[in-house]
């Protein structure tokens, strides 16, 4: 599905090159939820970015469903990126749209063959009283639902997820963790997620790679957690964080 | 001092058809000069902006061309640009003297100079954020520009249309010396060359609470569109 061969890619810093990403070659297989872990500077983002084309490899290649994505022209790669949502940090929404209209965004854009109703994705995110406020109004879990609605509209082929949870705190996180698993569940996408929270990857994800400035160091199976902890209680998950070993 | 709050009523009556005049000579050369703004001004500054390092048309050429295209009306002294432009107005318009839409052609370069500025600046404070996600999502530049920039940046883009909107005012009263009248030249005519300054000082009003009244427009609808 996603296949990244000898990846590199450096920047220009105050010290000379920095190479963010150093020789990673990893593969990604469909419908898998796949967590990149490392500590801030890892190269993670600029990794996952390789994906959508928002970063381009300065050498190796970045094969996705078929198609070696250093090879498409401007068109090409709109068409590629059409195809791939996307939530970020910190929800990138725009502010002077309301929620439906943030949501509605991507569908403006391309023509999508089998999209979601804007309805349908506010419900499944659980904001269907929220539809006309702006962000300005929600709390930053409400946000990354947003986000997330905005990125499943399109039904997208794969979801990526740049540290979704790392501006939210630990209930919200929770949260979020939960809304994620029920959307992989429910349409069947590739799911990567970039994040140091470790308990984020222990509850979602199948795989994992951990990246060290720049290189993959190791790709485990995860141990996955399989209490889905947005049903329980506040009481309960403190009991279980902190009385658990 | 009734009589002469009444000897002013009356030279104010006097006055006021010549005054309505300039007020309408006023008004040409505004129009002229916001639609320039509008139509010309807030594509050359979304050029700019488009074109600087790191954006999505970046081209040093374009963006040089522009750039100094902008500093060069800008920091040209006012009456000096309307003296220089003399024999372009002529070639285009048949005369560069004597009417107000004569004098709206500097009017106009001005203020596309002026408001592309401000469009640049604008454009540069939307935050990345929102660039990032337009190109995840695979958008051309007129989606970006249409759906993303000018979405985000509405409201500041009003404040600075406001802010130009204050100094075509200010341009428009130099016409008068390519006989494009207007309020300025009101004043100047009748206040200052014939010391009728009481005439003067109620043009200079009148002046101030357009602007007043322009300022406060601005302002409040930049803040209804504004929901940041």
């Amino acid at each position: 599905m996603i296949d990244i061969k000898g990846a590199r890619k450096s920047f220009v810093g105050k010290n000379g090159d920095f190479k963010a990403v150093d020789n990673v070659t990893l593969s990604i297989t469909g419908k898998e939820i796949f967590g990149i872990i490392g500590e801030s500077g890892a190269g993670k983002s600029t990794l996952m970015r390789f994906i959508n084309a928002l970063e381009m490899p300065d050498a190796g290649q970045v094969i996705v469903d078929g198609i070696d994505v250093g090879t498409l022209n401007k068109n090409g790669l709109r068409k590629h990126q059409k195809d791939i949502g996307m939530i970020f940090q910190h929800f990138n929404l725009l502010n002077n749209k309301t929620v439906e209209e943030n949501i509605k965004l991507p569908l403006e854009l391309h023509k999508y063959k089998n999209p979601l109703s804007v309805d349908e994705v506010i419900k499944f995110v659980g904001l269907e009283d929220k539809k006309e406020n702006y962000p300005a109004e929600l709390s930053g879990g409400e946000k990354q639902r947003v986000g997330i609605a905005r990125a499943l509209v399109t039904r997208p082929m794969i979801l990526l997820c740049d540290e979704p949870t790392s501006a939210l705190d630990e209930n919200t996180t929770d949260e979020i963790v939960g809304v994620l698993r029920k959307a992989q569940n429910e349409f069947d996408m590739t799911v990567v997620i970039v994040t140091h929270e470790l308990n984020v990857i222990k509850q979602l994800c199948n795989r994992a790679a951990i990246l060290e400035r720049g290189r993959l160091i190791d790709t485990i199976d995860v141990n996955h957690s399989v209490t889905d902890r947005s049903d329980q209680s506040y009481y309960e998950r403190v009991l279980e964080v902190l009385k658990d070993a | 001092m009734p009589e002469a709050i009444q000897i002013y009523i009356e030279r104010v009556i006097e006055y006021t058809p010549r005054l309505v005049e300039s007020l309408y000579e006023t008004g040409i050369m505004m129009v002229f000069a916001m639609v320039a703004a509008i139509l010309l001004g807030l594509p050359l500054g979304t050029l700019l902006y488009l074109a600087s390092k790191g954006k999505s048309l970046e081209n040093k050429l374009l963006y040089q061309i522009a750039n100094i295209f902008v500093n060069i009306v800008r920091s040209f002294p006012f009456l000096l640009l309307v003296v220089v432009m003399q024999p372009l107005i002529r070639y285009f318009y048949g005369r560069a003297t004597g009417d107000p839409v004569a004098a709206s052609f500097p009017m106009m370069l001005i203020a596309i100079a002026l408001y592309a500025r401000f469009v640049e600046q604008s454009l540069h404070d939307v935050p990345k954020g929102v660039l990032e996600t337009a190109r995840s999502m695979g958008v051309t530049t007129p989606q970006l520009v249409w759906k993303f920039l000018y979405v985000e940046a509405r409201s500041s883009l009003i404040i600075g249309f406001t802010t130009a909107f204050v100094s075509f005012i200010s341009y428009s009263t130099i016409m008068g010396v390519v006989g494009g009248g207007g309020i300025g030249d009101f004043a100047i005519r009748y206040g200052y060359q014939r010391y009728e300054t009481d005439i003067m000082y109620s043009a200079i009003a009148v002046i101030i609470v357009f602007v007043i009244i322009a300022q406060w427009l601005g302002l409040r609808l930049a803040a209804r569109l504004d929901k940041r």
